[in-house]
């Protein structure tokens, strides 16, 4: 489908942005309420819902035995895809995954890798010959803006119940993979000539650049993207640094209480 | 059909593996209007089964090839989850969900008033989250529930519904263990007002006798199945806009 240039939407935030409002009546750092629901996929070996306003969506982890690469005999593999199917929106088309699919998955595949938090010898089972592929698939249900952070908060949180299913393959007995730490991910539009966290779907389409920023429990930064046509200043970056610093540390407590701790 | 006639799956006292009598259902849920995005949307849950169902349209249709100047075409798109089943499937279409979207969107076609949307489209997604045997079954009624919650005219309801045979017996509604080792598996969309099927297929092997106490099965649960898509539509309207 092609988007209509939403040029009376894109005044009308210009214009809420003056008096430093937003088109729902959120403060500009104020993200969504986040329901998020853990374990709840019969058959993934680790799952996660996640609903943010009118985005929904599913994260559910698969394992399979493969052989390990020639250069690291003793490594396993983590391997995060998105798909931003049809059933989303009906601005999505079916065919093979599309760049955005693929951004997607890679800047949330980027954030989990890159914190360390699954140490891939750990998923070894005979040096050079057996090792564990670990696959977290999202699946985004509804597209109602910000689907980036709904599914960076999917994909960890279900990384983080996941049951290594080893007596199904005839390895040994299950047991939990074993995750330190848990990255999230705080995404940010320009919206009305400035950023605001958690951008809606009508923000999204009137807004221009975005910025997705991933941290660690340490605060470091893992994953930083920086997506579509616009630029920004550091200055800038220096204050969406700070909100999604709180913004993720709420997130991560958010995750720990499901988890029951 | 698997074919093992070794594994057991009726107990000694006559009841299934699962403790369920031979015409009795999984529990099934149906949730109206989950997808905000969506026009109109549906999940059900068939024992383990997670179906969802998002109807888009009716909008116009393109490519142009696939317009029809009298009626609207359904376009449907039946996909597994990669994490829905105990292997992962890969992303993508393969044989089955393109024979699967194809013959339900024919039985769609035969129950929504495509006439009254000429030269249009009416995309309807389904997608399935988990898997226990049943899916195409569950995608049947989430996509007919998702359809009313468009709005979109019916002619009535199309309700998913299995029976098949175990241990040279007739059961309603195979689970995963039935559907693997069992003998038949009759699929069916049942239109529960008029009595018609606008869906069937069947693999196996089932004498005339089994194939006529698998339809009356199934057309027993297709009522009972009627009643909470029924319900679930209420819900959905009589709690207002949301």
């Amino acid at each position: 489908m092609v988007e209509l240039v939403p040029t009376l939407l894109r005044q009308e935030l210009a214009r809420l942005a003056e008096d430093d409002l937003r088109l729902d009546g959120r403060g500009r750092w104020d993200g969504r309420e986040v329901d998020l629901e853990i374990d709840c996929l019969y058959n993934a070996e680790g799952s996660a819902k996640v609903v943010m306003g009118k985005t929904i969506v599913y994260a559910g982890v698969k394992f399979e035995i493969r052989t390990p690469w020639p250069d690291r005999p003793s490594q396993g593999s983590l391997m995060c895809g998105a798909e931003l199917r049809p059933v989303a929106h009906r601005k999505y088309e079916p065919g093979p995954p599309s760049p955005q699919s693929i951004e997607l998955g890679r800047v949330v595949d980027r954030g989990i890798r890159e914190s360390g938090c699954i140490d891939m010898e750990s998923l070894c089972i005979v040096p050079g010959e057996k090792v564990w592929g670990v696959m977290i698939d999202i699946h985004v249900l509804s597209d109602g803006g910000n689907v980036f952070d709904a599914c960076g908060l999917a994909a960890i949180a279900a990384l983080r119940t996941a049951v290594v299913p080893a007596e199904r393959f005839d390895v040994g007995e299950d047991y939990t993979l074993k995750v330190n730490g848990t990255p999230i991910m705080a995404s940010f539009t320009r919206v009305g000539g400035r950023y605001v966290f958690d951008p809606s779907e009508e923000e999204e389409l009137g807004g221009d650049e975005r910025i997705h920023i991933t941290l660690g429990d340490e605060g470091h930064l893992h994953s930083l993207q920086k997506g579509l046509r616009g630029v920004f200043t550091p200055a800038e970056f220096a204050e969406i640094f700070e909100v999604a610093h709180q913004r993720c540390s709420e997130l991560r407590k958010l995750v720990a209480t499901q988890e029951g701790n | 059909m698997g074919g093992y006639g070794d594994v057991k799956l009726l107990r000694d006292d006559g009841l299934r593996l699962d403790g369920r009598k031979l015409d009795e259902m999984r529990p099934v849920t149906i949730e109206a209007g989950i997808l905000p995005a969506a026009d109109g949307s549906a999940m059900v849950t068939h024992g383990l089964n997670v179906a969802v169902a998002a109807v888009y349209g009716p909008m116009e249709a393109h490519p142009r090839k696939i317009q029809r100047q009298d009626r609207a075409v359904i376009d449907v798109r039946y996909n597994m989850a990669p994490f829905s089943t105990s292997d992962r499937i890969r992303p993508g279409f393969n044989r089955r969900s393109r024979e699967i979207s194809k013959v339900t969107a024919e039985a769609l076609e035969s129950v929504v008033l495509v006439e009254r949307y000429p030269r249009s489209k009416i995309r309807v997604e389904i997608e399935i989250l988990a898997a226990e045997a049943g899916t195409r079954c569950a995608g049947i009624t989430a996509a007919s529930v998702a359809l009313a919650d468009a709005g979109i005219p019916m002619r009535d309801l199309l309700v998913g519904v299995a029976s098949g045979k175990v241990e040279d017996i007739v059961v309603l509604d195979l689970d995963k263990a039935e559907d693997n080792y069992g003998q038949a598996d009759l699929p069916v969309g049942i239109l529960p007002n008029t009595g018609e099927i606008a869906f069937l297929q069947m693999d196996g092997d089932l004498s005339p006798d089994e194939y006529n106490l698998a339809m009356e099965y199934n057309f027993k649960a297709a009522a009972e199945i009627h009643e909470i898509m029924v319900d679930a539509l209420k819900r959905r309207y009589e709690g207002g806009e949301n």
